[in-house]
């Protein structure tokens, strides 16, 4: 039999779902309306860390059109856990509260839910409550809050979440002979994920028939289907998760949050269809942070240049209710840093702490301190021993005669990893020596131009736990469209266009001839993020439609009268090789299929579908090079971006356009987490860019035109393919941060935190020239 | 109009004129304030509209920041006006917002306050018990508040004319493209025709609780050749002028520091189309 | 609380609506929930994400800073209303397809509305007048770099066609 033709992938086949989308005709959570359905507002609290002393909801319960107003007395008792999926059940958690009870344990901490006939009544409704706090001392800063007596949450005793030290002797004695250990503190800040559309949930329950009917905003529909049958107290086949369009997510939408499980169970209690929309204040405020850790890296270098060994220590702010778990990312970003180059022996300590602050969450890149961390830090031993960083960078790169390759953290890198062609790749596309005449030419004007790059490489398609599989069914239907189920939550990333490029070419259909459907009616899968769908959910598709071509090849042989091996089979037509009028359209034999099953082959079952499920490997990599210039304004201290250029390599790529896109939008998230996004908190623990006038996520006029170069080495999955969400986001911060004191050097100061923003940059110019 | 001063007389403090909503609609949706009544001035006619005044131009409350931008009287006559309105957030605000509604609301960092201080605008107002006059000096009291009661209404503009030679120049820092400023700076200088400044307006916003002058600029300009006036040196001066606060966007030392620098930017802009001026460009 | 609802009528689209409104209803709210335009997305509700931009009289604004109230007798345009028939996009609608300007599409009819009207405007823009152009409107997804250059296709485009 031949095999697929790759007609469609590798092209930028035009996106399924667009028509739809740009004419205003998706359908997102808040455009689901059902007759009689109620609307949600949470009261939250103003203080950061509170007993709450006095909470009469009587008046707000008496006003017309309010139907409940719940507090955690009410809700809470109705669940026994919080966990998420990737949680492990034994490890400790906070208290498994919806709603807050007794005390607040941040500012947006839920302690009251208002169920009304509009979303206005129930704002009126929470006017109404009457509320009393006693406020407490919180635990804002992070640094302290691991010796603080003021415990975020009573119930554990203490702060500190994680503690996870793993020494390395062999490191502590190459730091004993080496020609320079050079040692830094880079902190990253509190920053928020901001899908434009905020998180909503929609929530039906059929009383009697006991079925929870479920429309939401969500990453992973198996997610919300799983822990909230488990938060209800039904059988998972009871929990009916409807996936429609989604306003993005980055990590947010990945888990449910503490909001969704009240209203699920609120919609229980109330045998009413329930709606919660978040406004875009709860979401800056109440979704979830990220990025808000420090990591103190010691690095031994000889008198070449090469690394010898690094010693590293992460600490990372939880907040109080971490979205999806109190997680431990701070030790993947530990065991990651060595990245792309020989690093030698490494030790590394891990630590997370709860305060008074929004709950950390998984972010696009949720451990990319390790990029942050290292690629600064080589920026930094390459000014103290003065070696230019590119150089630097090619010294210690991982070559394709070191591959594979163990790393002395336990990682271990594939032959197909491509750090040093990308590295290149991108230092050429950028002109490299080009821009270093320019940028010297231009601080004799008292100009200050800057050049930072970023290499990493990126575990993706993890192959563990919950997230290694996933399962497609695929179904020729009678005329003979193609239907596939699938378990994720494609929120932007195109899937209903990839999937069916591979399925397209897998069977021999066209890609319009392919939909996907997402949610109630698949089989299990984690969903969509940490750039796993390519290769796991694509591999599934790709496996179930080789499975039915087979099958549409063996009846058409039979039909036809031909040997199986001599047909072809494309854009829906299956034909004799070099005879093209000798064919039959899918259509034909999917009716033969289902409608005369006694013309099929002898002991051929009737039908044209086929499940496949697939296991990933461990990990596959994916590897880029960022490298971006700046211009800073020296009375201003504002930094404009100049060029950018990425050049990347994951794999195979399904649809060229579709890579860029998602290339783009994490280059674009890492912008604005260095130059212009900040979630501030006071001292008191209050959050002061509660508005997109103060959360400033980064418009067309912020960012530069994009070039991004591929460099394509097939990784060892069914396509070829390795992930790609997530790496703009990676690479970005440290490329934008090194441009950024690479155009200060002149200055003699080396920025170690974010955001570089105006005030950051002119006080770091300022302090310069004070002393 | 009538009808809008008579209901503001009648509700006080329990009534709010509703202009382009802008700001106002911002801070309902999101409860930090509210009204018993909302009082639309968007079909209130006489409001509306640009006119040639005695050789400046008066500009009714309601004209929206979209049509100050296009108007050729106002690019003629108050070339400042027309340099600062694309500084406004987005277009699609300007298509609502008003001038009035902007000097109402008098926030700090707008820029049409600063614009009106700088050039001596004047404030015409209206009540149930008649008119008056307010000079710009006088109008901006505080943050967020001015000389116009709760039962009067802000009716026009009046932007008087500039008899001499000038250069006009606008600029702002902001940190996004239509944010805010964290600080900006309105410059108009004049000249006696021969080359020596006799009048130089320059208006701050950002580096205060209300629009500044920038006094110590304007002096030392005053009665200088244009030739021998050092910009940068004499932003620097500016200052003393500035008494700024500090937010989530920058530092009141922030402001100040780059917001000197940048009035520097801006007299030189100004500065130089006088050069270009007495060199016949 | 339940205030008195005030009859309106405007047209939508081309077609002639009528509903009724308390005062503090926003434009937003009754398109999306009278009038079935989902199109119209809220992203912030207080005016500076662009989502929920529209057309009114011709000219784009904000529709979660409007209430419905003021716009009685207007003549609005959502993102529903620019294709001509089901078979055919608007060239803006056509263009940000083609250059991939959306992903997860929640931006998009504000953008798409936005651009129209920017068009309209300055049929013949620079790459830094798109930029600043479309400030207004915030996308997380794409990093801009479709949706600039899918202004630019469809400047031309519609200079070709006369559509602006
Ligand atoms: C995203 C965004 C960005 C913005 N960026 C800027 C910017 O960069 N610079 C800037 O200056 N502004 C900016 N604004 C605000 C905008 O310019 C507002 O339109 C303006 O400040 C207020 O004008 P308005 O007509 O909308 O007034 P409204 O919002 O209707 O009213 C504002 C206040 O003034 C009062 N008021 C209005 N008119 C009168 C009157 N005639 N008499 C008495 N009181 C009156 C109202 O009662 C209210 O208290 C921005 C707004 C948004 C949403
Ligand atoms: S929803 Fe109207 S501007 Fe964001
Ligand atoms: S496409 Fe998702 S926000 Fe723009």
């Amino acid at each position: 039999m031949s095999t697929a033709a790759a007609r469609y992938v590798g092209q930028s086949v035009k996106r399924l779902e667009d028509p739809r989308l740009v004419t205003g005709h998706g359908r997102y959570v808040d455009d689901i309306m059902l007759p009689g359905m109620l609307h949600v507002a949470f009261g939250r609290s103003d203080l950061a860390r509170a007993t709450i002393t006095h909470l009469d909801t009587s008046a707000a319960e008496a006003l017309d059109g309010v139907h409940a107003v719940f507090t955690g007395a009410d809700l809470n008792s109705h669940n026994d856990s919080l966990r998420a999926s990737l949680h492990p059940p034994e490890s400790p958690a906070p208290p498994a509260n919806m709603l807050a009870d007794g005390d607040v344990r941040f500012v947006g901490d839920p302690y009251v839910m208002v169920v009304a006939e509009s979303r206005y009544i129930a704002e009126d409704a929470l006017e109404l409550v009457d509320v009393e706090f006693e406020p407490l001392d919180p635990v804002v800063d992070y640094e302290t809050a691991a010796e603080s007596d003021n415990h975020v949450h009573p119930e554990l005793g203490g702060n500190l979440a994680h503690d996870l030290p793993v020494p390395n002797p062999a490191q502590q004695e190459v730091f004993e002979n080496a020609a320079h250990i050079i040692t830094e503190t880079w902190h990253q800040h509190r920053q928020t994920n901001v899908p434009m559309e905020t998180r909503g949930i929609v929530a039906s329950w059929q009383p009697h028939a006991g079925v929870m009917e479920v429309w939401a905003s969500t990453q992973s529909p198996h997610e919300m289907q799983l822990v909230g049958a488990r938060v209800l107290g039904i059988g998972e086949h009871k929990m009916v998760v409807h996936f429609g369009d989604v306003g993005g997510g980055f990590g947010q939408k990945m888990f449910l949050g503490r909001e969704d499980m009240a209203v699920l169970v609120a919609a229980k209690l109330l045998a009413s269809p329930v709606k919660w929309i978040e406004d875009r204040r709860e979401n800056l405020l109440a979704s979830n942070h990220a990025r808000i850790e420090q990591m103190t890296v010691s690095m031994a270098v000889d008198e070449d240049g090469n690394f010898l060994a690094a010693d590293l220590d992460q600490l990372e702010d939880d907040g109080a209710y971490p979205l999806g778990g109190p997680a431990t990312p701070g030790a993947m970003a530990t065991m990651l840093y060595p990245g792309p180059y020989r690093m030698g022996p490494v030790s590394w300590r891990a630590r997370t702490v709860y305060t008074n602050t929004c709950g950390r969450g998984a972010y696009r890149g949720p451990w990319q301190m390790e990029s942050v961390a290292r690629e600064q830090m080589i920026d930094r031993v390459a000014r103290e021993i003065g070696i230019d960083p590119l150089e630097l960078r090619r010294r210690n790169v991982l070559k394709p005669e070191d591959l594979p390759y163990q790393v002395s953290t336990g990682l271990f890198y594939e032959t197909t990893i491509s750090p040093e062609q990308t590295l290149e790749q991108a230092a050429e596309m950028i002109g490299y020596d080009d821009f270093r005449a320019e940028q010297a030419k231009a601080r004799e004007e008292g100009r200050y131009l800057g050049l930072g790059m970023a290499l990493y490489i990126e575990p993706t398609s993890m192959g563990m736990g919950p997230l290694g599989t996933e399962s497609a069914m695929l179904r020729v239907e009678v005329d003979g469209h193609v239907n596939v189920f699938m378990g994720t939550g494609s929120h932007g990333q195109s899937l209903e266009t990839t999937i069916a490029q591979l399925v397209a070419d897998e069977l021999g259909v066209r890609p319009d001839d392919v939909t996907l459907h997402q949610g109630h009616g698949s089989g299990y899968g984690f969903g969509t993020g940490g750039s796993r769908s390519a290769v796991i959910a694509g591999s599934a598709a790709r496996a179930a439609a080789s499975g039915v071509r087979e099958k549409v090849v063996a009846i058409a042989a039979h039909l036809m009268e031909a040997s199986a091996d001599d047909l072809e089979v494309a854009d829906g037509v299956i034909s004799v090789k070099g005879t093209p009028a000798a064919s039959m359209t899918m259509a034909q034999v999917a009716a033969t299929a289902y409608q005369n099953s006694d013309a099929l082959p002898p002991g051929t079952e009737a039908g044209l579908e086929h499940t496949a499920r697939y296991k990933a490997p461990p990990t596959t990599h994916s590897n880029a090079c960022h490298i971006c210039t700046c211009e800073i304004d020296p009375g201003t201290g504002k930094v404009t971006l100049l060029r950018y250029v990425v050049s990347e390599d994951c794999g195979v790529l399904i649809n060229p356009m579709v890579v860029d896109g998602q290339i783009a939008g994490g280059v674009v998230q890492g912008i604005g987490g260095v130059l212009y996004e900040h979630c501030v908190y006071d001292e008191s623990g209050n959050p002061l860019a509660s508005t997109f006038l103060d959360y400033l996520v980064p418009t067309a006029a912020e960012v530069p035109d994009l070039e991004t170069g591929h460099v394509v080495v097939p990784s060892d999955t069914p396509g070829g393919h390795k992930g790609t969400g997530e790496g703009g986001a990676i690479g970005a911060p440290p490329a934008v941060f090194n441009a950024v004191a690479d155009a200060l050097a002149p200055f003699g100061v080396y920025p170690n935190r974010q955001p570089l923003d105006p005030n950051a940059v002119l006080s770091l110019i300022a302090s310069a020239s004070d002393s | 109009m009538a009808d809008v001063v008579g209901l503001l007389g009648e509700h006080g403090d329990d009534a709010k004129p509703l202009a382009g909503g802008q700001s106002l609609v911002p801070m309902l949706a999101m409860r930090l304030t509210r009204f018993e009544h909302i009082v639309d001035l968007n079909k209130v006619e006489e409001l509306f509209g640009v006119t040639a005044d005695n050789g400046g131009v008066r500009i009714g409350a309601m004209t929206r920041q979209a049509a100050v931008e296009t108007d050729a009287t106002v690019a003629e006559r108050v070339p400042l006006l027309h340099l600062a309105t694309p500084h406004i957030g987005h277009f699609q605000i300007r298509n609502r917002g008003t001038i009035g509604g902007s000097v109402a609301h008098a926030d700090p960092a707008s820029e049409y306050p600063a614009v009106m201080l700088a050039l001596d605008g004047v404030a015409e107002v209206a009540s149930a018990s008649g008119t008056r006059e307010v000079p710009a000096a006088e109008f901006f009291e505080s943050t967020f508040m001015t000389a116009v009661a709760p039962d009067e209404l802000l009716t026009a503009l009046r932007f008087p004319a500039w008899e001499q030679p000038a250069g006009f120049a606008f600029d702002e820092i902001a940190r996004r493209s239509g944010d805010f400023a964290l600080a900006g700076v309105a410059v108009g200088i004049g000249t006696d025709g021969g080359g020596r400044i006799n009048r130089a307006a320059v208006g701050m916003l950002g580096v205060g609780p209300t629009p500044l002058r920038a006094s110590s600029v304007e002096a030392a300009l005053t009665g200088l050749a244009v030739a021998d006036a050092d910009p940068a040196e004499i932003g620097r001066l500016a200052a003393d002028d500035m008494n700024p606060i500090g937010d989530v966007h920058a530092s009141a030392d922030y402001r100040r520091r780059a917001g000197s620098t940048l009035v520097g930017r801006v007299l030189a802009d100004a500065l130089s189309q006088l050069t270009q001026e007495a060199n016949g460009g | 609380m339940v205030a008195d609802q005030i009859s309106l009528s405007m047209t939508i689209n081309g077609r002639a609506r009528r509903g009724v409104a308390e005062p503090r209803l926003t434009l937003a709210d009754f398109l999306r929930e009278q009038a079935q335009c989902t199109g119209v997305h809220l992203g912030c509700e207080h005016g500076v994400c662009g989502s929920c931009t529209v057309l009114m009289d011709g000219e784009a604004v904000r529709s979660c800073l409007l209430f419905a109230v003021q716009a009685d007798g207007a003549d609005i345009t959502t993102v529903e209303g620019l294709a001509p028939d089901e078979e055919t996009l608007h060239p803006v609608q056509e263009a940000f397809r083609d250059c991939h300007g959306l992903q997860c599409g929640f931006c998009t009819p504000g953008f798409i509305v936005s651009v129209t009207a920017f068009l309209e405007a300055n049929p013949d823009p620079s790459d830094e007048e798109i930029r600043h152009g479309i400030a207004g409107n915030l996308c997380r997804c794409t990093g801009y770099q479709g949706i600039v250059a899918a202004t630019r296709q469809a400047a031309a485009a519609m200079k070709g066609s006369g559509q602006s």
